[in-house]
C-alpha cells in the first residue's frame, strides 16, 4: 500500500507537468485550429534557454560574480558546519542560486515568447484555412527545423541546471514503507497546477480569453464582431511558448537537458487527444491519469514499458470515443 | 585495394628499376585511409567532439613515424549522431568512395553489431570501435572487429568481484535502454548469482532525459547496498547518483569505462557539490595525468599543448580519446606488420596480424605489455573518484581477466 | 502536347500506358535503369538502392494518403513488419523450403502479414480521421517497435540487438553484392510503380479517389467505406512490407530503431515533396529526400575542407534542410515537384505560343 502511494504520488507529479505541457497544445488548437506536433520542441527550446540564462550567461567572464553564486555574509555563516545534503543546506544552496534561477526563468520566458511569435508569423499565418493534413505536416517540418537549429546553437549536450525550488528530500513513513519525495518536484507540481488553473481562468473569464474562445467557435464571425483574429493567434502562440518555457525549465532540472526532451511532445499529444482537443478539463484528467498509469507501469513492469503507456491509452480511448474523453464532436457538412 | 592503371604503371616502373631485388610487384597507394564515424551530434555528442581532435593527433603522429610502411595515412571523420544506421551508411559510403580504406573506426555497440555481418569478402575492413561490447570479441566469427580492452561483461565481473570482496550482499543494475546499456546485464546477473550476491533491482532507463525521481525512488525502495551503472556517457548517471545522495541513500555506485570520465565528474562536482566522492569503476588504461611511466602520454601531452591550446584538450586527454588512440594504435600496429612483411594490405592479413599481437608495449596505456586474446585485451584496474583532488585514483592493482 | 487520346478499340481504352509518350517514357526509363545498373560506380549504386527501397514504401503511402486521403504517420511499422517477417520466415523455414526458392515464399509471406496488420491498424480509420488518425497511426508505430524490442519476442526478433538477415537466393543465384541487389530492387520497384499506376484506373482505385474527395459523398454513392478504407490500408501496408522485405535482404542486419518515427515522417515528407496522388510523385520525392542530404554533405565537405570542428554542424544542417523542404512545399507548392515538372513540360510544349 505504501509502495502504491509512493508511485501514485510520483505519477501525479509527472501528470501535472504533462498538463502544463498540454496547455500549450490545447491553447493553440483552440485559437488557430492547428495541432502543434512540434510543441515538444518548443519545450526543448525553453529548456535550452533556461540553461543558457542560468548557466552559460552567469559563467561568462563579464557577468557579475553574485549572479553565478550569491554569497552574502549571512548565507556563508549559515552554511558553515552544515553536513552535505542536509535539508537546510539544500535551501541555502537554492538561495545562493536564486539570482541565476530568476534570470534563467525570465530569459527563457522572453526568448521562448520571441520564438513562438516568429513561428506564428512565418509558418502558421500562411496556413489559415489550409487542410488539416497540411497543418500537421508543417508542424512536422517544424520539428526538424527546430531540432536541427537547437543542435547548431547548443552543440554538445548541456550540463546540470539549478533546481527551480530548494531540492530538499522529504521522507516520511506511510503504511510501513518509506515514502521519498523530492522537494523540488512538489514545488514543480504546484507551479504547474497554479499555471494550469490560471490559464483556464484566463480563458474563461477575461476579455482576451473570450476572444480566444470566440475565434475557436467561428473565425469569420469573430472577425466580423471586431475581434482581431491575428492578434488572437499570436496571443495563443505566446501563451503556448511561455508555458512551454516553464515546462522546459522544470524538465531540464528533472531529466537533464538533451534533444530528447522534444519527444515529450508526442506523448503529450497523445494525452491531449485522449482528453479531447478543446477541453481543458478533459486534458487535465487525461494528463493525471496517464501520469499515474505511467508510474504504476514503471513500478510493476519497468522503465521501457512506461514509454508506451500514453500511446496504448490513446488508441483505446480513440476507438471507444473518437473525439477524446471530453472533446466536442465535430459536425461535418457534406 | 584496386589496381588502377596509374598505380600499375608506377609500380611496374619501380619494379623495373629495382630489377633483381626480391621486391614483390605490388601497387603502392599514395596514402592509406583510416575512416571513422563519431557521434558529433546526438546524445553522446560531448564524447564524439572530444574524440575527433584525438583522431587528428593520431594521424599526425602516425605520419611522423612514417605512416604505414612509408605510406602516409589520412583520417576522415563522419558524424553518426549515435544512430547505428547512419554509421553503417557512413561505412558503406567510405567503402564505395575510398579505394585505399584500410581501417574503420566505429562509434557504438549498435553499429558494430549492425555492420558485423556485412564484413565479408571485399566489404571487410579492420574495425576498431568505441564499444566494449562482449559480442565483438569473437575472432572465430568475426576476426575484423576487436576491443582495445576488456569487454563490458569482464568489467562487470570485476565490479561484482570487488563488491563481493568488500562484503556486499545486494546489488542493483541500472542501465540505459540501448544495446550499449543492456550488453553485460544478463551475464552480470548470472555472475552475481554465482558469487552469492542478490540482484535486488534491474532498471532500464532512457539513455538521455531519464525520469530521475522515479528511478531513484525504485533504487531507494530496493535497498541495494551497491549499484552498477551501465550504458551512460555524459548524462543520467551523475543525476542518478545526485538524486540518491539527496535522499541520503548509502548505496555505493560503480561504473564501467564510459561512466568514468573525469571531465564529467569535475563538471558535476563544480555544479552540484562533491557528491561523486567514492564513486568507483573499471578503467583499462592509465588516466592521462598519470604520465610518469607512460612515455606515449608524454608525447601526446607535448602535442596537445601545441595543437589544442585553449581547448579542454590542452592539458588533459579524456579517457574516451585514450580509448580511441589505443584502439587505432593497435590497428596501425597490425597494418604495419603486414606492410613490413612486404605484403599488400588486406583485411584478412591485418586481422591475422592483429590476433597475433603478443606482449605488445603500448607505451604506457596499460600497466604492462599486453596481448590480444580473443580479439580483446583483458586488463584494467579499479579507480575511485576523489572529489577533493578531482582525480580518479587507483584503488586496485592491474589485473588480467 | 497530347490533348486527348484517340481510342478506337476497347483494348486501347484498357491499356495502362495509353499513349505513345507514356510508352516511350516507361521503356526509356527501364533501359536507363539497366544501363545505370551496369555502369554506375559503387557509390551511385548504393544511393540508388536506398532510393529504391524508400520508393516502394512511398508508393504505398501514396495509395493511402495521396489517393484515399487518409493520413498515416506510422507506416514505418509496416516496413519493420516486412523486414522482420521475411527474416523470421527465412530462419524458421530453413531446411523445410530449399534455399533457392525461399524468397518466393518469404517475400509474399512478409507482404501478406504486413497487409493483415495494416487492416488491423486501419480499423480506427473507420471511426476517426484527419488528425486523430495521424496520432492513432503514430501510436501504432511506437507500439509495434516496442513489441519487437520486447524480451518476450526476442527469440524470434532478437529484441533490441536486432536480427542478422540472409542474402536472397534465387535458384542458387545468391545476390551478395550491392550491384546485384540493385538489380532486384530496380525490377521490383519498377513493377510496383506500374502496379500502382494500374491500381488507380480500376474500380478500387476510383473508389479510393472518391473517398479522398469526400468520404460521406462516396458512401452515399454506394462505396463501402469499411471495405475500401481497409483495402487502402492493406495495399499501402503491403507495399511497405515489400519495401521492408527488400530492406532486410539489402542490409546484413536489421535493428528495431531503424523503423521508428523518423522513417514514417520521411516517407510522408517524400510524398509531399514529390506530389501526392500522382504516380511519379514518389519518384521525384524520393530522389529529393535522398539526394539533398548527400548534396549538402558533399558541398559542405568541399567548403569546410573536412575540418574536424565543422563536421558536427552538418547533420543539423541536413535536418533543417529536410524541414525547410517540407514546409516550403506545403506552403508554396502543395502539389509537389510533379506539378512543377508538369508545368515545365506544358510550357515547353506550347512554346512559343503560351507560357505556364
Amino acid at each position: 500500500m505504501g509502495q502504491f502511494l509512493q508511485f501514485a504520488i510520483n505519477g501525479l507529479m509527472s501528470g501535472a507537468i504533462y498538463a502544463l505541457i498540454a496547455i500549450g497544445i490545447v491553447s493553440v488548437f483552440k485559437a488557430t485550429k492547428v495541432v502543434n506536433f512540434a510543441h515538444g520542441y518548443l519545450i526543448m527550446f525553453g529548456a535550452y534557454f533556461y540553461f543558457t540564462f542560468s548557466v552559460v550567461v552567469p559563467g561568462q567572464p563579464w557577468a557579475p560574480e553574485w549572479l553565478a553564486s550569491w554569497q552574502p555574509d549571512w548565507l556563508v555563516t549559515a552554511k558553515e558546519g552544515l553536513p552535505m545534503f542536509s535539508p537546510m543546506g539544500a535551501v541555502l544552496d537554492w538561495v545562493s542560486n536564486l539570482p541565476r534561477i530568476v534570470l534563467g526563468i525570465i530569459g527563457a520566458l522572453i526568448a521562448n515568447a520571441i520564438v513562438g511569435r516568429i513561428i506564428e508569423r512565418t509558418l502558421m499565418r500562411p496556413l489559415m484555412g489550409q487542410s488539416v493534413f497540411a497543418m500537421i505536416m508543417v508542424t512536422v517540418g517544424l520539428i526538424s527545423i527546430m531540432s536541427g537549429s537547437a543542435q547548431l546553437i547548443w552543440t554538445a549536450d548541456a550540463a546540470n541546471v539549478p533546481y527551480i525550488a530548494p531540492n530538499m528530500p522529504i521522507r516520511f513513513e506511510l503504511f510501513g514503507t518509506m515514502i521519498f519525495i523530492f522537494g523540488t518536484d512538489l514545488v514543480n507540481m504546484l507551479i504547474a497546477l497554479i499555471l494550469f488553473g490560471g490559464i483556464v481562468a484566463f480563458v474563461r473569464f477575461t476579455k482576451g480569453g473570450i476572444a480566444i474562445r470566440a475565434t475557436a467557435e467561428d473565425q469569420s464571425t469573430a472577425y466580423s464582431m471586431g475581434i482581431s483574429v491575428p492578434k488572437v493567434f499570436s496571443r495563443a502562440w505566446v501563451l503556448a511558448s511561455t508555458t512551454g518555457a516553464i515546462a522546459g525549465a522544470i524538465l531540464a532540472t528533472r531529466n537533464g537537458i538533451s534533444p530528447s526532451l522534444g519527444l515529450f511532445g508526442f506523448s503529450v499529444l497523445a494525452i491531449v487527444l485522449m482528453g479531447g482537443l478543446d477541453s481543458y478539463v478533459g486534458v487535465f484528467i487525461a494528463a493525471m491519469a496517464v501520469g499515474v498509469m505511467e508510474a504504476m507501469t514503471q513500478w510493476q513492469l519497468g522503465g521501457d514499458w512506461a514509454e508506451i503507456v500514453p500511446y496504448v491509452a490513446v488508441l483505446i480511448v480513440l476507438i471507444w470515443r473518437p473525439h477524446g474523453l471530453m472533446g466536442q464532436k465535430e459536425v461535418e457538412r457534406i | 585495394m584496386k589496381l588502377n592503371r596509374r598505380s600499375f604503371l608506377a609500380s611496374s616502373a619501380a619494379a623495373t628499376a629495382v630489377m633483381g631485388t626480391p621486391m614483390i610487384l605490388r601497387a603502392q597507394p599514395t596514402e592509406y585511409v583510416v575512416a571513422s564515424s563519431l557521434p558529433l551530434t546526438g546524445p553522446f555528442a560531448t564524447a564524439g567532439q572530444l574524440v575527433s581532435p584525438a583522431m587528428k593527433m593520431f594521424e599526425a603522429l602516425v605520419n611522423e613515424d612514417g605512416g604505414i610502411g612509408g605510406v602516409p595515412i589520412r583520417t576522415t571523420i563522419e558524424d553518426s549522431g549515435y544512430v547505428p544506421a547512419t554509421a553503417l551508411a557512413n561505412y558503406q559510403r567510405a567503402l564505395a568512395t575510398e579505394p585505399n580504406l584500410v581501417m574503420y573506426y566505429g562509434d557504438s555497440t549498435g553499429f558494430m553489431k549492425l555492420v558485423a555481418p556485412e564484413l565479408k569478402g571485399e566489404n571487410a575492413t579492420l574495425m576498431g570501435s568505441t564499444s566494449f561490447a562482449s559480442d565483438l570479441a569473437n575472432p572465430a566469427e568475426n576476426p575484423y572487429q576487436y576491443l582495445p580492452g576488456p569487454s563490458y561483461e569482464d568489467q562487470v565481473d570485476i565490479l561484482l568481484q570487488n563488491i563481493k570482496d568488500a562484503g556486499g550482499s545486494t546489488v542493483a543494475f541500472i542501465f540505459s535502454n540501448t544495446e550499449f546499456g543492456r550488453d553485460p546485464i544478463e551475464h552480470g546477473k548470472k555472475k552475481a548469482e554465482e558469487l552469492g550476491i542478490k540482484v535486488v533491482l534491474e532498471e532500464a532507463t532512457k539513455a538521455q532525459g531519464a525520469d530521475i525521481p522515479t528511478h531513484v525512488t525504485k533504487l531507494a525502495q530496493s535497498g541495494a547496498e551497491h549499484c552498477i551503472l551501465q550504458g551512460y556517457v555524459t548524462g543520467v548517471w551523475p543525476q542518478l547518483i545526485g538524486g540518491a545522495r539527496q535522499f541520503g541513500l548509502p548505496t555505493q555506485f560503480h561504473g564501467t569505462f564510459w561512466g568514468m570520465e573525469k571531465l564529467i565528474a569535475d563538471r558535476v562536482t563544480a555544479e552540484a557539490g562533491p557528491f561523486l566522492e567514492g564513486y568507483s569503476g573499471v578503467m583499462p588504461y592509465r588516466y592521462s595525468y598519470d604520465q610518469e611511466e607512460a612515455p606515449i602520454y608524454q608525447r601526446y601531452a607535448a602535442f596537445q599543448k601545441k595543437a589544442f591550446a585553449g581547448t579542454p584538450l590542452e592539458n588533459y586527454m579524456p579517457t574516451w580519446g585514450l580509448q580511441s588512440l589505443i584502439s587505432l594504435n593497435l590497428g596501425i600496429e597490425a597494418l604495419r606488420r603486414v606492410a613490413n612483411k612486404g605484403l599488400e594490405i588486406t583485411a584478412d592479413r591485418a586481422a591475422e596480424e592483429l590476433a597475433g599481437i603478443n606482449d605488445y608495449d603500448s607505451g604506457g596505456f596499460f600497466g604492462g605489455p599486453v596481448s590480444m586474446v580473443d580479439n580483446k585485451i583483458g586488463t584494467g584496474r579499479v579507480y575511485t573518484y576523489k572529489a577533493e583532488s578531482g582525480l580518479f585514483e587507483p584503488s586496485s592493482d592491474w589485473f588480467t581477466v | 502536347m497530347i490533348n486527348a487520346n484517340l481510342k478506337s478499340t476497347y483494348a486501347a481504352d484498357e491499356r495502362v500506358l495509353n499513349n505513345r509518350y507514356k510508352q516511350f517514357f516507361v521503356y526509356g526509363m527501364a533501359l536507363l535503369l539497366a544501363v545505370f545498373g551496369a555502369f554506375a560506380n559503387d557509390y551511385l549504386i548504393l544511393i540508388a538502392c536506398k532510393m529504391g527501397l524508400l520508393l516502394i514504401a512511398v508508393v504505398g503511402i501514396n495509395v493511402l494518403t495521396g489517393y484515399t486521403g487518409l493520413v498515416s504517420l506510422g507506416h514505418a511499422a509496416f516496413v519493420a513488419i516486412g523486414a522482420y517477417a521475411v527474416t523470421i520466415f527465412n530462419n524458421l523455414a530453413t531446411g523445410i523450403i530449399p534455399a533457392g526458392i525461399m524468397p518466393f515464399f518469404s517475400i509474399p509471406f512478409a507482404v501478406f502479414l504486413a497487409a493483415a496488420i495494416g487492416v488491423l491498424v486501419g480499423l480506427p480509420s473507420l471511426r476517426v480521421k484527419g488528425l486523430y488518425l495521424a496520432v492513432a497511426t503514430l501510436a501504432a508505430n511506437f507500439i509495434v517497435i516496442f513489441l519487437i524490442e520486447q524480451d518476450l519476442f526476442a527469440p524470434w526478433t532478437g529484441g533490441m540487438t536486432g536480427l542478422t538477415t540472409n542474402a536472397p537466393n534465387f535458384f542458387g543465384w545468391v545476390l551478395d553484392s550491392k550491384r546485384e541487389m540493385f538489380g532486384m530492387i530496380a525490377v521490383i520497384g519498377f513493377v510496383s510503380l506500374l502496379a500502382a499506376q494500374n491500381l488507380i484506373r480500376t474500380r478500387v482505385g476510383r473508389a479510393f479517389i472518391a473517398i479522398r474527395d469526400r468520404d460521406y459523398s462516396a458512401e452515399i454513392l454506394g462505396i463501402s467505406l469499411l471495405k475500401y478504407k481497409l483495402t487502402s490500408f492493406a495495399i499501402s501496408a503491403a507495399y511497405c512490407g515489400l519495401s521492408g522485405a527488400l530492406f532486410a535482404y539489402f542490409y546484413a542486419r536489421i535493428l528495431p530503431e531503424q523503423f521508428e518515427l523518423d522513417l514514417s515522417l520521411e516517407l510522408v515528407a517524400a510524398l509531399i515533396v514529390g506530389g501526392m496522388g500522382r504516380t511519379l510523385g514518389p519518384v521525384f520525392g524520393v530522389i529529393v529526400i535522398v539526394m539533398v542530404p548527400e548534396v549538402i554533405k558533399i558541398t559542405f565537405g568541399a567548403i569546410t575542407g573536412d575540418a574536424a570542428g565543422m563536421a558536427q554542424l552538418r547533420a543539423p544542417l541536413q535536418e533543417i534542410a529536410f524541414g525547410v523542404l517540407l514546409v516550403f512545399f506545403l506552403l508554396k507548392e502543395p502539389l509537389g515537384i510533379n506539378q512543377i515538372v508538369d508545368r515545365m513540360l506544358r510550357a515547353a510544349n506550347r512554346w512559343p505560343f503560351a507560357r505556364g
